[in-house]
């Protein structure tokens, strides 16, 4: 099983301080209407980057 | 380049690439997006083979994002890290060889200013530190010299890292590597200073740790680059492989070594393209 971040939609405001911290492309999916970021599993290279940067703590490596 | 020329023949929709389906219904061509629209719409890049954390795939990718005009750029690269993400670009791009990037990126601004003399195409140099600041600095130089009207952008991590880890120009004094164990001899190079003497309109230097400041510095390099002369940017990209730390700590050691004093984000415009931006501003 690889790993991946996970949004804990909960907490997730929808900054997108993840988006542009994410050095990996197309990973982080912005949904305008639920203010909320959804993430492509399979690009992700679960480097944690966006778990550092995120003030919220609504990003977890898993 | 008109925008109707990635649209997929009739026909041909069902067998082409999920990707450049993607690409051709919701990218950026044509729109203005800039790196506040990251994520809802399909960015330059496709998946890259570089480390989990670069700081340079980073840049590269807020770098591609702040493009003004993306459909008619051309980008200019070299060997290196940075050209590993190249065959993924979604642009017109050329791979020159070691150090050769100015000078190639010089020959096609005056080739595409004859073949389209009314539309503005901007050609932009996407390189690493060995290739801009050690061995390409006499064609960079030179280019500058000229007055040729290009942007250089400096994906600066401090090491030849695609090498194996090599000191570079740009390196700390001091810097232990894999291939340079008993550290650097001598100070890293500050090529903002040699770019402001040689004559550049606008010199920045900016990391990823604020990426608003990288994407008005290289938006503005590229206006000034189109109409005054040459502009140099210098992206500050630490490598987590070669430099030994964990890749999430990427964003906060720049910020750590901002509050150090040994990376600091500067900018110069000269009075002409200090006019030019402007005048810019006021008809936005």
């Amino acid at each position: 099983m690889y790993l991946s971040v996970r949004v804990d939609t909960e907490k997730c405001i929808g900054c997108k301080i993840c988006i542009t911290s994410c050095p990996e492309p197309n990973v982080f999916i912005f949904l305008p209407e639920q203010k909320l970021v959804e993430v492509n599993e399979s690009r992700c290279k679960a480097c944690g980057l966006c778990t550092t940067v995120c003030a919220k703590e609504a990003l977890k490596i898993g | 380049m008109k925008t109707g020329m990635l649209k997929i023949s009739p026909g041909f929709e069902e067998i082409m690439p999920p990707e450049y389906r993607e690409l051709v219904d919701n990218g950026p061509y044509g729109k203005n997006y800039g790196i506040n629209d990251l994520g809802s719409y399909k960015e330059l890049l496709e998946e890259h083979p570089l480390c989990a954390g670069c700081g340079l795939a980073l840049s590269l990718r807020l770098t591609l994002a702040s493009l003004p005009m993306p459909e008619d750029t051309v980008i200019v690269g070299s060997t290196g890290c940075s050209a590993l993400a190249f065959p993924q670009v979604a642009l017109h791009n050329i791979h020159s060889l070691f150090g050769n990037q100015n000078a190639v990126a010089s020959g096609l601004k005056r080739a595409l200013k004859l073949r389209f003399p009314d539309k503005e195409k901007d050609v932009v140099v996407i390189a690493g530190d060995g290739a801009t600041a050690d061995i390409g600095l006499d064609m960079v130089m030179q280019s500058w010299l000229r007055r040729e009207k290009i942007t250089t952008i400096m994906l600066d991590n401090e090491a030849y890292a695609n090498t194996g880890g090599q000191e570079s120009g740009m390196s700390m004094q001091g810097a232990v590597l894999n291939m340079a164990p008993t550290g650097k001899k001598f100070p890293k190079l500050s090529l903002p200073e040699i770019a402001q003497t040689c004559g550049c309109a606008y010199v920045a230097a900016a990391s990823p740790a604020k990426p608003k400041q990288l994407a008005k510095v290289v938006r503005r390099a590229i206006l000034v680059a189109r109409e005054i002369g040459p502009t140099y940017v210098q992206l500050y990209s630490p490598c987590p492989t070669n430099y030994k730390f964990n890749p999430k700590e990427t964003v906060s050691l720049i910020k750590q070594r901002e509050k150090e004093g040994l990376y600091q984000s500067k900018e110069y415009i000269s009075q002409e393209a200090k006019a030019f931006l402007e005048s810019m501003e006021v008809k936005k």
